[in-house]
């Protein structure tokens, strides 16, 4: 289909009834494939997308949308958008974007992946099953054993003048697998968020998820007190995750953001950097523009423990007289926001030994629960299910389940002693954050 | 939706290859939401989901494939691309497809599509002015209304075809109390399926009071402290403890693979005998109710545990294949876009004969969890959490002062045996349970319970 001819038609036929309309398609492709006992036991192929008009009618903004792009769609698309606008009575109105200048031109699609043999991606799921299975007598399955390849297309375009698309990729693969040991099981996974299908190495995947979940087997609670804590890489960056919103503009202008009016401020420990950086190579959230059509920027948000800026679209920076910072974000089944591009803590100079050499008598945690429920983004309060090991004398010891962290995301930040130098991004692929000491975290145990 | 024509030539193609049971799911719904924040109207969105999901079967192994493009070439050119994943030759299939009837449990008076959003956005009005004006310390007050409406098409070649249309309406109300720097967050979201006549049966002005009254008892209150300890969990939304603790681990797809803590126990001991649940598709108008599930079986209200005993599992078509069990109505999917799979539906635990203050009378020391907000669990371990919304140290008897930012944590066939009191309060909450088939409407429900002795994971070490 010709997009072109169909969104020129759309939004000159809206451009009748409104002030400004953009239209706003996303094209999904994705491929996913599944391994149980040496069988290609699930396999999906889709291709999907939608459509959203937005457009602005005596000053406000209204939008809808379809997932059934064709010629029968668009009176309704057009009718609904000047109908929703109606009922809005934002006094902080949105704007349609005339473009920006320039925009950088890195690409980020790896013409390679899709270009690798499905049979060479199912080939590698039944090795890594296969390994998984053969590491220890103690493995009972793999009962996840997934790869998915995903490709998206994104096309604005509006009566302002912008018509930009790009095209992005990536894939993820992970194992679980679930080991017993007489009444005791206990699960380990591993994943990998990758460009390059070369990336993926079925014995290192299967080493992971297999010794994470042996390591586990005769795991038992501590005793409750303070403790100091070195956060794995991933997951802390899934705890970054859960708060990202904290930076988000549109949260500290509705007070919903623990980082109102601290700009300036020394909020983290000196040692800690975050920064939100769209060109970063191979990035999940790499993007040259945003959902606005707005270029994207490299920025600090917080420098040697000070906070420098927070992540903006149009709507939020008209409100401050500030440019947007290119963090517009939205599905075309929403409305514009805020989020990050690739959002990470800066490495920090020492390694994960030195990190666990420096604790006499502490905790390692590598895995976390409950970040959807578990938190609270507003006061930055979290109270979380989490396993790991114990330091003795400092060095790993016996296994840790069935304990709960707290704290505070505020006083977590000023917490933080020493950061590790070995940057990975978490489950979502474009937060990440080095190993990460913490003075001391509440643990709930016995 | 689709020509029944069509249908049977999508069905055909599908198994040109092989396998032996093919399916097709043809969905389309209207979607409204409002939000308010602060009581401006900032979002208003309407739209169409569109899309049609094909799926095979060749003995335990499924493809599934998904497209927006209805035409009958593209459906076609789909079902073949996913057939070509199989390399055997055609089983020989007659198709002759009869509608079939069903019952319905969710009556729909009033079409929420067909009300003037003019009306809607003064129920959030409502509900926004009873919020902030609760109390001083609301300091930001957030309502959403939603509506949908789903209309299904569930084809297979077992010969069946069938629609479905699931309306559901939610508001949901959350408030933010500030004070001394301090934020906290309550919110209260019921839902049903039902039209816009869900509003004669709610008051909206309660919602927001009801998230006003968590948020600025959370404000006031100390941080929960740690420990191991008897807790009471109040009615409605609490059920979310069986929900995580044990619901999903009865779902099939953990079951069939033998992941589950539960798999290989039907007729056995698994809970205190005072614990009786079950799991109702069938609730009238309930939140996650459906006339046929996502594979077009019939929903049913099925048993899961009586007096202790393990009686049923959640049932979906593959892994009934694997268990050799029939599906008990249980497949569920949040759109075309996913493959279904064994999900719950208003699952809860029946009513016993004790009273919440009897509960309380007979505690000496414990926590008192009135609202729990969302958990998670991992089936193969039965280990779960879930966060405190509302909660209450109780002492010698008495309640004695609200605490924050507690979470509950233990094992779930463990748990089942600690409930040592069960309530005579049975009551619903609505959520939304994410899992592998994405992201569906579930009623969660209890009466009052009590746990013999559960972690608590708080801040303070020890009062």
């Amino acid at each position: 289909m010709d997009y072109r001819d169909y969104l020129n038609n759309l939004l000159n036929k809206a451009k009748e009834n409104m002030e400004d309309v953009e239209a706003f398609l996303i094209k999904d492709k994705e491929i996913s494939m599944g391994v149980y006992k040496g069988q290609l036991d699930k396999y999906s192929i889709a291709e999907s997308g939608g459509l959203s008009l937005r457009g602005i009618y005596n000053g406000k903004m209204g939008y809808s949308y379809t997932e059934r792009i064709d010629d029968s769609s668009v009176d309704k698309l057009i009718q609904d958008t000047l109908e929703n606008s109606k009922y809005i009575d934002d006094l902080d109105p949105e704007t349609i974007f005339e473009g920006s200048d320039k925009y950088e031109n890195i690409n980020n699609f790896n013409e390679t992946l899709g270009n690798v043999p499905v049979s060479e991606k199912i080939d590698f799921l039944k090795k890594l099953e296969k390994e998984a299975l053969s590491l220890d007598n103690r493995v009972f399955a793999a009962d996840a054993c997934v790869y998915q390849e995903f490709e998206q297309e994104r096309y604005i375009r509006n009566t302002k003048g912008i018509d930009l698309h790009d095209k992005v990729n990536g894939a993820i693969s992970y194992i679980s697998v679930v080991v017993k040991d007489g009444e005791d099981t206990k699960t380990g996974f591993s994943l990998r968020i990758i460009k390059n299908f070369s990336e993926l190495d079925h014995k290192q995947m299967a080493k992971e998820a297999v010794e994470n979940a042996i390591s586990m087997l005769g795991a038992k609670s501590i005793k409750s007190d303070k403790y100091p804590v070195v956060f794995e890489n991933k997951t802390f960056a899934d705890l970054l995750s859960a708060f990202s919103s904290v930076f988000s503009a549109d949260n500290v202008q509705k007070g919903l953001s623990g980082l109102k009016d601290k700009i300036g401020e020394e909020i983290g420990s000196p040692i800690l950097n975050i920064v939100d950086d769209p060109f970063l190579k191979d990035g999940f959230g790499s993007r040259n523009f945003d959902d606005e059509g707005t270029k994207t920027s490299f920025k600090k948000l917080i420098d040697n423990g000070k906070l420098t800026s927070y992540l903006y679209n149009w709507k939020t920076a008209n409100k401050e007289g500030v440019q947007s910072t290119g963090n517009a974000s939205r599905s075309y089944k929403g409305q514009i926001s805020i989020s990050p591009t690739n959002l990470y803590i800066e490495k920090g100079d020492k390694s994960f030994e030195e990190l666990v050499n420096s604790i006499s008598k502490g905790l390692y945690i590598n895995n976390l629960e409950g970040l959807h429920s578990g938190l609270n983004p507003v006061s930055g309060d979290f109270s979380l299910s989490a396993s790991g090991y114990g330091i003795e004398d400092g060095k790993i010891s016996r296994a840790v389940n069935l304990i709960t962290i707290a704290g505070n995301l505020y006083e977590l930040l000023k917490d933080i002693e020493a950061i590790g130098n070995d940057l990975e991004f978490g489950i979502y692929g474009y937060i990440g954050s080095p190993s990460i000491k913490v003075k001391s975290l509440s643990i709930s145990g016995e | 939706m689709i020509d029944k024509q069509v249908i049977e030539d999508v069905l055909y193609a599908a198994l040109s290859k092989g396998g032996d049971f093919a399916e097709i799911y043809v969905e389309d719904k209207h979607n409204g939401s409002m939000r308010m924040v602060g009581g401006i109207l900032e979002s208003n969105i309407s739209g169409r989901d569109y899309g049609v999901g094909i799926r095979i079967f060749d003995k335990l192994n499924s493809i599934y494939a998904y497209t927006n493009d209805s035409s009958k070439e593209n459906l076609i050119k789909v079902a073949k691309q996913a057939a070509s994943a199989l390399n055997s030759k055609q089983i020989d299939i007659r198709l002759n497809l009869m509608k079939k009837n069903t019952t319905n449990y969710n009556p729909i008076k009033v079409y929420p599509s067909s009300i003037n959003k003019g009306q809607k956005v003064d129920l959030l009005k409502r509900g926004y002015e009873a919020a902030k004006s609760y109390d001083d310390v609301i300091s930001q007050v957030t309502v959403s209304y939603l509506e949908e409406e789903q209309n299904v098409l569930i084809a297979n070649t077992e010969g069946l075809l069938v629609t479905d249309s699931r309306v559901r309406t939610r508001y949901v109300v959350q408030s933010v109390a500030s004070k001394d720097g301090e934020m906290q967050v309550g919110s209260y979201s019921p839902g049903a399926s039902m039209g816009f006549e869900f509003y004669d049966n709610i008051n909206v002005e309660d919602v927001g009071k009801e998230a006003s009254r968590i948020a600025k008892t959370s404000v006031y209150a100390d941080y929960c402290p740690s420990g191991v300890m008897p807790v009471i969990i109040d009615n409605e939304f609490g059920g979310v403890l069986f929900h995580e603790a044990c619901g999903h681990a009865l779902e099939a797809e953990f079951v069939s693979r033998d992941t589950s803590a539960f798999a290989g126990k039907l007729g056995q001991m698994v809970a205190s005998p005072l614990v009786t649940a079950i799991d109702d598709g069938t609730m009238k108008n309930g939140w996650g109710s459906t006339n046929v599930d996502d594979e077009g079986t019939p929903t049913k209200r099925n048993i899961l545990i009586e007096n202790g005993v393990l009686k049923s599992y959640l049932i979906d078509k593959l892994n009934g294949r694997r268990m050799n069990m029939e599906s008990t109505g249980s497949g569920r999917r949040q759109s075309y876009k996913f493959a279904p799979t064994s999900r719950m539906n208003n699952t809860y635990i029946a009513a016993g004969d004790s009273t919440l203050e009897e509960m309380i009378n007979n505690t000496e020391y414990g926590l008192y969890a009135k609202k729990l907000g969302g958990g998670s669990v991992n089936p193969a371990t039965g280990d779960f959490n879930f966060a405190v919304m509302e909660g209450y140290i109780v002492q010698n008897g008495k309640i004695l002062k609200p605490v924050r930012g507690a979470t509950l944590i233990g094992n779930g066939v463990k748990v089942l045996e600690l409930i040592d009191m069960v309530g005579n309060n049975l009551e619903l909450g609505q959520g939304m349970c994410g899992a592998s088939s994405g992201s569906i409407p579930a009623n969660v429900g209890q009466p009052s319970i009590r746990v013999k002795s559960l972690t608590v994971g708080g801040r303070k070490e020890d009062e």
